[in-house]
């Protein structure tokens, strides 16, 4: 029996191979969707579950309001390792990462530096807490002593050609050396530790051991014993602050109690974030890598399901659609004596067979968009072909999903009565017009939202890189690593500034775009240790040229000028930081702050300037207060050229790099990119919209235009009547159409308030948003009518003018 | 008013060409009523369908009311029907969305003719057919008579010089199906030239004249005696 379903089932669908074309099309395209973002989300909720007794493993954070500034922190204080493991029985293990950023690296007798982008000093019970194996040398031993280190295995072969380099030796910045005492495996993608390389033993970093409360530096991790809650600790940890943070604030701020640091508005609160939680849930200062957002994940599964469904609906729609054609069928079937279950299953089989059909297919789309996919999403997924398990899943919710969407169909078909049916009037027996019109509505409606969602993305976009961000990005060329030159330095930016091309440039480890930040609390002369004149800023150190590189506009006072003798202890505050003083710009001029709470003879900082604000930060966040103080202590380089030179400008500044420290890297990059890095995510969002957008309204389309066929065999009585009474071939197309478009228009009637109201929402988000322009709404109706428009028409003329002489013929 | 000569019709399938009508020449003058006979396959239906502008011959010449239709083009076609042609079919043809109303009025609509002529018009029609009290009912809901003299109500809304019938009667029982041949009786009397395809040998003796058919070829024609007489 189930073999002649199968039979039966090919040969319909061979019969009808425009509509099981449609069919299959819509499905896989919707499988292949769902199959790549569904490979997208096992492998961003995979995060950091390779390590050992990952259940057990939860990372300190700190959130912190201080100074006017609120911050949280995936970072804490350096004793805070010793005090868990003395207050909390249930503390197995601790490690702290240090991280120190890029380093440049060589062998002991190499000529050139190379650089290791990510390095960190670690506890020596690192390997301990994550089970990372050593492919050489000794866990117990490795991460000792001072001046140890532990090199990937791609990192090793990477400096001695060999990946055994346990007892060589590697200097790193020239100036630290270090023994190699163990090789790891590199540390896998979907990890936290993906990027570093080199992790250098925490003995030898001194400030490790100092037990100061008040800089948070650690990404500090704990391994719990066994069956213990981490519940457990989260509220006695709160009590650390009374306990800890509290008696050393007092140091400074004699008398200082909790009661008042809470007094005035200030906090801060310790919590514990499980490890495989971090990679989704947690975007906090100091990081350890880039992490993903929980809400890009929400987005990502709306889509893969609204694919999914969108296709079935389709499937659905054109399966009632084609029963026109099978009445007669069930007809026939039913008078001989078939009943209502044989042709369930007999349409069941057949759906299923089209699934199957689909996933053929969609295999093949997913495998050819990988690459592209890969691009957008920074990833690098492979289809697990050779998995079993992906095939029990893939062959499982198939089959699903022809049961799911195959069962509409198959009901309402076997629920024909063939008396009607064979009596030839079939075509008005045939109903479901209201349900395939709700669905049409459903499909357009999602479409419709996702034109309107991607418009605004990209409209924010646009919005960010257009605006003025108080500085200037553009012509800026970043020399990264100068302090290989020493103090050589000089002598190298002042012959980039002699090239003709070359307008200003400038010393400094801060820029407006990603880059170090550091910030620092000041107090006003008057009332230096009373905690609520605090002013937490940004203490950024750069040299003359800084201001007039970055193009910053000033509001009250002057620049630094090399003419005041006293300059090294004058600050330029931003806007901002005048407005947390309580101050005005003019007013502020000429007020000093000290950065030392508790010393005799506190220094202190003048302020000589107020610069307009501008973003340092991402435009998700608001603008912090800011200062910028000289300094000679300078990691990078920034370079302002004229328009037109980029090329010749980096070979010239490489050139005089060359000449002046032989053998030390040459790494820039530019401003703008740096800047454009910072909205990834969004950029990657917008364009995950466009394709899914271009999805959803593909198979909308494909629905529409088979169901427009299906409207058009339907009134194939009708439309003969209307032209042998007159009607022309314009009248007629134009009323086909016109049917289909109220549906559409429906459908934008829905869609047009869900998408403000959602992606007014999303731009919450952002401190500095658009408002949703008018013409968005405008637009994404007018390319939903026009899509559809374009898609029924062709139907609609096709029977328009198809000779009624054919279709009036009665039989 | 009708004059057809040599007129052929062939119809292609994938292997095979079909002669529908094979050399036709007929003459039909204003105000008569003429019924086409002949068995099933004849090609009756494809010569009304020619006379009735819904399709072109292949060759051969057809002139309606001193204009030469064949070649035409569709649009052109169109234009001469509407208002001239009236059409009545076995199967009604109603469009089953549209009340009866709706459905007279219709060609009015694509007439252009505007909303007060035509409500006059429709009723008038729906007045004389006898079935104006059923104006908002859509078609399923009346009997096989009733849709009948609404499709002839259609036809001759416009009042059309020349009306065709393709068996008109032909899903009727006898009694409705002699009112329905009154209609067309009435009609013609009041001056419309009517071409009717039957199989009916009853209903052919209510024209004036009988043209038989034969694997598309006139095989002989018949003047009626009077018809007075068979009423």
């Amino acid at each position: 029996m189930f073999k002649n379903y199968i039979k039966i089932a090919w040969r319909s669908l061979k019969r009808q191979p425009f509509f099981t074309f449609l069919n299959t099309f819509g499905l896989a395209i919707g499988m292949a969707g769902g199959l790549l973002i569904s490979l997208y989300i096992y492998d961003e909720l995979s995060y950091d579950k390779m390590f050992a007794d990952v259940d057990r493993i939860h990372r300190i954070n700190v959130d912190i309001k201080f100074g006017g500034d609120a911050r949280k922190f995936a970072v804490s204080p350096a004793p805070m390792a010793d005090a868990l493991k003395s207050d909390f029985s249930e503390v197995e293990l601790v490690t702290r990462f240090r991280t120190r950023g890029s380093a440049l690296v060589k062998k002991l007798d190499a000529q050139a530096n190379v650089k290791e982008e990510q390095t960190t000093y670690v506890d020596p019970t690192f390997f301990e807490m994550f089970g990372v194996k050593l492919l050489a040398g000794d866990p117990k031993t490795a991460l000792k002593d001072p001046n140890m280190l532990v090199l990937t295995k791609t990192a090793a072969e990477k400096h001695f050609g060999i990946d055994n380099a346990v007892g060589q030796i590697l200097l790193l910045n020239n100036d630290e050396s270090y023994t190699v005492t163990g090789v790891i495996e590199d540390l896998p993608q979907n990890s936290f530790l993906r990027d570093y390389t080199v992790f250098e033993s925490m003995e030898g970093y001194s400030d490790a051991d100092v037990v100061n409360w008040g800089s948070n530096n650690y990404n500090t991790f704990i391994k719990l014993i066994p069956s213990t809650n981490v519940e457990d600790i989260q509220k006695p940890l709160q009590g650390f602050l009374g306990k800890y943070v509290i008696p050393g604030v007092q140091k400074f701020m004699p008398g200082v109690t909790e009661e008042q640091f809470k007094a005035t508005g200030n906090y801060l609160v310790y919590s514990t974030i499980p490890l495989t939680d971090i990679h989704l849930n947690s975007n906090l200062v100091a990081e350890m890598s880039t992490n993903n957002d929980i809400q890009t994940i929400y987005i990502l599964s709306f889509i893969a399901i609204f694919l999914i469904v969108l296709a079935s609906v389709n499937f659905m729609n054109l399966s009632t659609a084609q029963s026109l054609k099978r009445a007669k069928e069930v007809g026939v079937r039913k008078t001989l004596g078939s009943n209502k279950k044989d042709l369930v299953r007999q349409f069941l089989v057949e759906s299923g067979l089209i699934s199957l059909l689909s996933l053929v297919l969609a295999l093949l789309m997913a495998m050819i968009a990988l690459p592209f996919f890969n691009t957008l999403a920074a990833k690098d997924i492979s289809i697990p072909f050779l998995n079993p398990f992906f095939w029990l899943i893939l062959l499982g919710s198939v089959l699903l999903l022809g049961l799911f969407a195959g069962s509409y169909p198959a009901f309402f078909m076997s629920r024909f009565m063939p008396v009607k049916v064979l009596k030839g009037g079939g075509q008005s027996s045939v109903g479901g017009g209201g349900i395939r019109n709700a669905l049409v509505v459903f499909q357009f409606a999602i479409s419709v939202f996702l034109i309107i969602s991607t418009l605004v993305v990209y409209q924010q976009l646009k919005y960010i890189q257009g605006k003025d961000l108080g500085f200037s990005k553009d012509q800026v060329l970043i020399v990264n690593d100068v302090y290989t030159a020493g103090s050589k330095v000089t002598s190298f930016k002042e012959q980039v500034k002699q090239l003709g091309f070359v307008k200003n440039a400038t010393l400094s480890s801060y820029f407006p775009t990603t880059s170090n930040r550091s910030d620092t609390t000041f107090s006003p002369e008057e009332g230096l240790s009373d905690q609520e004149n605090a002013v937490s800023m940004q203490t950024w150190g750069v040299d003359y040229d800084y201001t007039s590189t970055m193009d910053f506009e000033f509001v009250a006072g002057r620049d630094f000028d090399r003419n005041f003798g006293n300059d090294s202890t004058a600050i330029i505050v931003n806007e901002t930081a005048v407005r947390v003083m309580r101050s005005t710009p003019k007013e502020a001029i000429g007020l000093r702050y000290s950065p030392d709470f508790n010393s005799e003879n506190p220094s202190y900082f003048t302020i000589i300037g107020v610069v307009k604000d501008f973003h340092f930060d991402s435009l998700r966040e608001e603008i912090d207060a800011l200062s910028l103080h000289l300094s000679n202590r300078s990691y990078a380089m920034a370079i302002k050229i004229e328009a037109g030179y980029f090329e010749n400008a980096i070979s010239s500044i490489e050139g005089i790099w060359n000449t002046i420290v032989p053998g030390e890297p040459f790494n820039y990059y530019f401003m703008e990119d740096s800047f454009n890095d910072t909205y990834q995510s969004e950029r990657r969002l917008g364009n995950i919209f466009i394709i899914f957008t271009i999805l959803s309204l593909l198979i909308a389309c494909l629905g529409l235009f088979g169901l427009a066929a299906f409207n058009a065999e339907k009134r194939v009585k009708e439309i003969g009547v209307r032209k042998v009474l007159g009607a022309s071939v314009s009248q007629i197309s134009m009323k086909l159409t016109l049917d289909f478009l109220k549906l559409v228009a429906i459908a934008i009637l829905i869609s047009l308030p869900l998408g403000w109201y959602v992606m007014n929402k999303w731009l919450e988000d952002f401190s500095y948003r658009i408002n949703i322009p008018w013409w968005v709404f405008v637009l994404a109706a007018f390319l939903a009518v026009l899509i559809s428009v374009l898609t029924v028409s062709y139907q609609s003329i096709k029977a328009a003018i198809v000779n009624p002489v054919k279709s009036l013929r009665s039989e | 008013m009708i004059t057809i000569q040599n007129l052929k019709k062939s119809f292609r399938t994938e292997e095979v060409e079909t002669l529908a009508l094979n050399n036709v020449n007929m003459k039909i003058e204003v105000g008569e009523f003429v019924a086409i006979m002949g068995p099933s396959g004849c090609g009756k239906s494809t010569l009304l369908n020619i006379i009735g502008m819904l399709d072109n011959p292949t060759d051969g010449s057809y002139n309606f009311a001193g204009n030469e239709v064949g070649g035409l083009k569709e649009s052109q076609r169109t234009q001469l029907r509407k208002g001239n042609l009236g059409f009545v079919f076995q199967s009604f043809n109603l469009i089953d969305e549209l009340t009866v109303y709706e459905n007279v009025e219709l060609p009015l609509i694509y007439m252009k003719m505007n909303k007060g002529e035509r409500k006059e018009k429709v009723m008038t029609v729906l007045e004389r057919m006898k079935i104006a009290h059923r104006a908002k009912h859509f078609p399923q809901q009346l009997s096989g008579g009733q849709q009948q003299r609404v499709a002839i109500s259609r036809a001759v809304v416009t009042k059309p010089k020349l009306i065709l019938a393709d068996e008109p009667t032909g899903n009727l029982d006898s009694k409705n199906g002699i009112e329905v041949m009154k209609l067309l009786t009435e009609l013609n009397q009041e001056g419309t030239t009517i071409v009717m395809v039957t199989h009916s040998d009853r209903d052919s003796h209510y024209a004036h004249r009988v043209i038989n058919l034969f694997d598309g070829q006139v095989v002989t024609e018949s003047q009626n005696r009077a018809v007075g007489a068979m009423i």
